[in-house]
């Protein structure tokens, strides 16, 4: 229970964190996101009703950034990041016997792509609001940019996570109703 | 499925369908709600970023001041870098100064504020300042600065707030053009690559023929943004199959926003 504690408290400041870390110009002004890697490592550690609250907790936070009210109408209904969140999280927690026995290697490269089909899912939802669909090879590097920088990242995360797990005490082996 | 995940993934459900069901006022609640927690966080996050960019600069100047004057002596280098946070004051007096000054010559009442973060989503262009409704801040207030149109404010919370940028897609601002009586509506692009967004001007008529350089204001026209702000210069006119287009170069630097002023309405 306190290494998850521990996720939700990483989950907020990474949050925070990702306000004050600029886009990066060099990569068509990708944005880092940060909480995703940390939720898809927690999906692989945590067992299911603490990795759907978990899910719960950073698709709250995520909605609370994105949905916009203009002119009376809601662009990106809240809950549809918490949606989002749970059914990545689900298929990554599917992944978890692999991730137990050491193999992480598909986890990071999934944590790539799932932040980017979080970005594309966003990206589709404002399209079918605004009524135009375009595709540029800008919009494609914005999609694409979190992931890269999500899947480079993810290793280091994941060892920092692995760590803290340690520290706290929690194991990770996937046994029925154990929580730490 | 054991019982406790069948459980678990229920109350999911119901929690998901709750969230689904908001409106758009519960929907404003929920937004200023989180924004309000996370005030404290943003606004403190806000002047360690500050502290942490300073020490760069410092950094940055101390070495080309190395490069460029390779003879000085380290005593001659201390001097130059207690005259740069000099300077760093200066200019930071000199800012709050000129912003001051307009504040007391604008026809416009306005609030000082500072933003204290940017956006982090990919598709949306915002900017959160350091005011809210105990301020006297409320939604869809027009956001400016001495240059021009920021944007205008979408969430409000009870110490901070969240100004959409003119830059962004769904900020959308009944426009005139200096020299013409061509009116139109300025909306941002759904994607910028470069550091300075354009405008873009539509509904203009064809035979518009604006020329680069010529001053686009707000017309007044939909009541949100008064008249008279500043919205930024054509930078390119083209005639579409149904109307004319131009892109607009906006008056603010969009990309180093640090104080703005909330538009509460005229003197």
């Amino acid at each position: 229970m306190i290494f998850f504690i521990v996720l939700l408290l990483l989950v907020l400041v990474a949050q925070i964190a990702e306000f004050f870390i600029p886009a990066l110009p060099w990569l068509y002004n990708a944005h880092v996101y940060i909480v995703p890697v940390i939720v898809f490592y927690g999906a692989m550690a945590l067992p299911f009703p603490l990795m759907l609250a978990l899910a719960l907790y950073a698709g709250v936070l995520l909605d609370a950034v994105t949905v916009q009210v203009i002119a009376g109408k809601v662009e990106i209904s809240a809950g549809s990041s918490i949606l989002i969140y749970g059914v990545l999280a689900g298929v990554m927690h599917g992944l978890r016997p692999l991730f137990a026995r050491g193999r992480w290697e598909v986890h990071c490269i999934l944590s790539g792509v799932f932040t980017s089909v979080i970005v594309l899912a966003q990206y589709l939802m404002i399209t079918f609001r605004r009524g135009s669909l375009v595709f540029t090879r800008e919009i494609g590097w914005q999609i694409a940019g979190p992931g890269l920088l999500a899947m480079a990242m993810a290793p280091i995360l994941f060892w920092f996570l692995q760590w803290i797990g340690r520290m706290s005490g929690y194991s990770y082996q996937p046994e029925r109703g154990r929580l730490e | 499925m054991s019982r406790t995940n069948i459980i678990a993934l229920l109350i999911f459900g119901a929690i998901l369908g709750y969230f689904l069901s908001f409106g758009p006022s519960t929907t404003q609640k929920f937004k200023a709600g989180v924004y309000q927690l996370l005030a404290p966080f943003l606004t403190g996050g806000s002047g360690i970023k500050k502290q942490i960019t300073s020490v760069r600069t410092g950094l940055k100047s101390l070495d080309q001041l190395e490069r460029e004057n390779s003879s000085l002596q380290v005593e001659n280098r201390e001097l130059r870098a207690t005259n740069q946070g000099l300077r760093d004051a200066e200019n930071e007096v000199n800012r709050l100064r000129h912003a001051l000054n307009y504040r007391e010559r604008s026809v416009f009442k306005l609030i000082a504020a500072e933003i204290v973060a940017r956006d982090s989503s990919t598709w949306w262009r915002t900017a959160t300042i350091n005011r809210g409704r105990r301020d006297g801040i409320e939604i869809d207030m027009p956001v400016a600065t001495d240059e021009g149109l920021v944007g205008k404010i979408t969430t409000v919370s009870e110490s901070v707030s969240v100004a959409l940028l003119v830059s962004d897609e769904n900020c959308r601002v009944a426009a005139k053009v200096e020299g013409s009586r061509e009116q139109g509506i300025v909306s941002g692009e759904r994607v910028t690559t470069g550091l300075t967004p354009l405008l873009n001007l539509n509904f203009l008529s064809k035979q518009a023929d604006l020329k680069p350089g010529q001053k686009v204001y707000t017309s007044g026209v939909g009541g949100v943004f008064p008249s008279g702000l500043l919205i930024g210069s054509v930078k390119t006119f083209r005639v579409r199959e149904l109307d004319g287009q131009a892109q607009v170069t906006p008056a603010v630097d969009l990309s180093h926003l640090e104080d703005v002023f909330v538009v509460t309405g005229r003197k």
